[in-house]
């Protein structure tokens, strides 16, 4: 039993460290755009689907196909941005919340309309390394490695470079910002660019580990909405320790009872931060 | 000297409502002008008119020759215009550095960055002590310096305050026009909006009073100090 335990404890942890990544993703852009992507891990799946049709139909080599995966969804949330969030910059919070949502149906019956409803995986054969009793997948070893390398570039890009600090003003006073001599406009294409090639990367950590189909996304977008929810909404800190919480918290609840029982969990902690603490743990000091 | 600014015959609404009346005014290179008047008047409006965060909807605003009123603002401040909005704003969540670096976000000035800082850190030697606090944590009056401050790494010509003294104690009050004084002996063109009447004339050029939209008044510092309505309305004479 206490080996299971901490297996489950290893593997949440690896968990949290992509679910931090796609936390962050959602965070950012909530937090320069203001707008929910509630679509957010339909496009990781759309990613996914882009690296199985390269590697499995076309043969195309796992980093090449994944790296395409990353400029495609990339471009993916250049158009996203300006075919439906810019025009609805200036609507109401609801309109927006309905086109994003609306974009979940669209993009999973797309990927129904192109592979199927299948299970599509990749076959890839990684060894397992044992550390004493516990157990781990080399595929789950490399996104937690990927995931944090990528979350370290992203911390330094944003706290160091010019552009990153115009990301951050943005944020913070889109209108003071803009007074600085930063477009605004151009922030906002940037950040859902990013976003989306963000998607395309979790895709390219995921694509190893779990098969897709097109509902794929679907407790990803969930799960990365719960975590942003607990660290505090906009909150990048928070939105990294809330990934291992949940990381964790579900990997040991799957152990204890069942998968289906962890998502319960999930939502649970979740509907009790929205009651108990809704600014979340690091509660996102409110920019004026 | 040549106009550095000149407001034209602008009218500038707020959907429906109208907030400026075919106001016009100027500033002069090296000028430090200072628009007064009560609450509501539009002073604010007329200052974010000009940094083009409320553009007018008629008229024409003029920055060293060149039509900036259907400019977007971050194009505005590239042209050496800087706007302090009124309580500064800093970026809470920046540190002051962070704060001072992204001032300097415009091409021309990024070269200079360091230099500028160092200046800057003479100037201010209190945001120099605090610079990896977060903007956040300081006080008021060290708010309202690192906003200035801010402002001034972006290389201006013309800087822009808007009631720098509002909500201040009167002795920091007292220090921030110390240091608008010293920013103006330095060459800088001001064109500031203040409810201290008293203490912003003493160190302007000239002034004009807004009510209701409009130029109720304008003058050099010594026409509009001896006009009896200014006296009693504004300076309790």
């Amino acid at each position: 039993m206490e080996i299971l335990f901490l297996n489950a404890l290893a593997n949440g942890i690896l968990l949290g460290g992509v679910l931090a990544l796609l936390a962050f993703g959602l965070n950012l852009i909530f937090g320069v755009v203001k707008v929910i992507h509630l679509a957010y891990g339909q496009c990781v799946m759309l990613g996914m689907y882009v690296i199985y049709t390269l590697k499995a139909i076309y043969g195309v080599p796992l980093i090449l196909a994944s790296t395409v995966a990353v400029l495609v969804m990339g471009v993916w949330g250049t158009l996203l941005h300006l075919l439906v969030i810019r025009p609805l910059l200036g609507a109401e919070r609801l309109n927006q919340l309905l086109a994003l949502a609306g974009l979940i149906i669209v993009f999973e019956n797309l990927a129904h309309v192109i592979w199927g409803a299948d299970l599509r995986g990749l076959r890839v054969d990684l060894p397992v390394v044992s550390l004493g009793n516990i157990f781990l997948k080399t595929s789950n070893l490399l996104a937690f490695a990927g995931a944090l390398v990528v979350l370290g570039i992203l911390y330094v890009v944003l706290h160091r470079t010019y552009v990153g600090l115009a990301i951050r003003a943005v944020a913070q006073d889109r209108e003071c910002a803009s007074l600085m001599g930063i477009n605004p406009g151009r922030i906002y294409l940037l950040t859902l660019t990013i976003g989306g090639a963000l998607t395309g990367l979790i895709a390219a950590f995921f694509s190893p580990i779990y098969s897709v189909h097109p509902h794929f996304g679907g407790s990803f977008t969930l799960m990365a909405f719960i975590i942003v929810v607990l660290g505090g909404m906009g909150n990048l800190a928070g939105g990294f320790i809330g990934a291992f919480i949940i990381g964790v918290v579900t990997s040991l609840a799957a152990v204890i009872t069942s998968t289906e029982v962890a998502e319960i969990v999930a939502l649970a902690i979740f509907i009790l931060v929205v009651l108990v603490r809704p600014q979340g743990l690091l509660g996102a000091r409110r920019a004026r | 000297m040549g106009s550095m600014l000149e407001v034209d015959n602008i009218d500038v609404f707020y959907g429906e409502f109208q907030a400026l009346f075919h106001l016009s005014l100027e500033v002069k290179a090296g000028e430090t002008v200072i628009v007064v008047g009560p609450n509501g008047a539009g002073k604010t409006t007329l200052l974010r008119s000009i940094s083009g965060l409320q553009p007018p909807s008629k008229g024409s605003i003029k920055f060293l020759e060149q039509p900036i009123h259907r400019l977007p603002a971050h194009r505005i401040v590239e042209l050496g215009l800087a706007h302090v909005p009124e309580g500064g704003r800093v970026f809470p969540n920046l540190s002051v550095m962070e704060n001072l670096k992204i001032g300097s976000y415009v091409k021309e000035a990024r070269r200079e960055f360091q230099k500028t800082l160092e200046e800057i850190y003479e100037l201010f030697p209190r945001l120099a002590e605090r610079k990896s606090q977060l903007a956040d944590t300081l006080s008021g009056g060290e708010r309202q310096m690192l906003a200035i401050a801010r402002s001034l790494m972006s290389k201006p010509k013309l800087i822009m305050l808007d009631e720098p003294s509002s909500g201040l104690a009167p002795m920091i009050v007292t220090m921030l026009f110390e240091f608008v004084a010293r920013i103006r002996s330095q060459g800088y063109a001001i064109l500031m909006v203040e409810q201290n009447v008293r203490k912003a004339l003493a160190l302007s050029d000239r002034a004009y009073l807004v009510e209701s939209g409009k130029i109720a008044l304008e003058g050099s510092r010594e026409e509009f100090s001896q006009e009896s309505y200014i006296r009693k309305a504004y300076l309790g004479l």
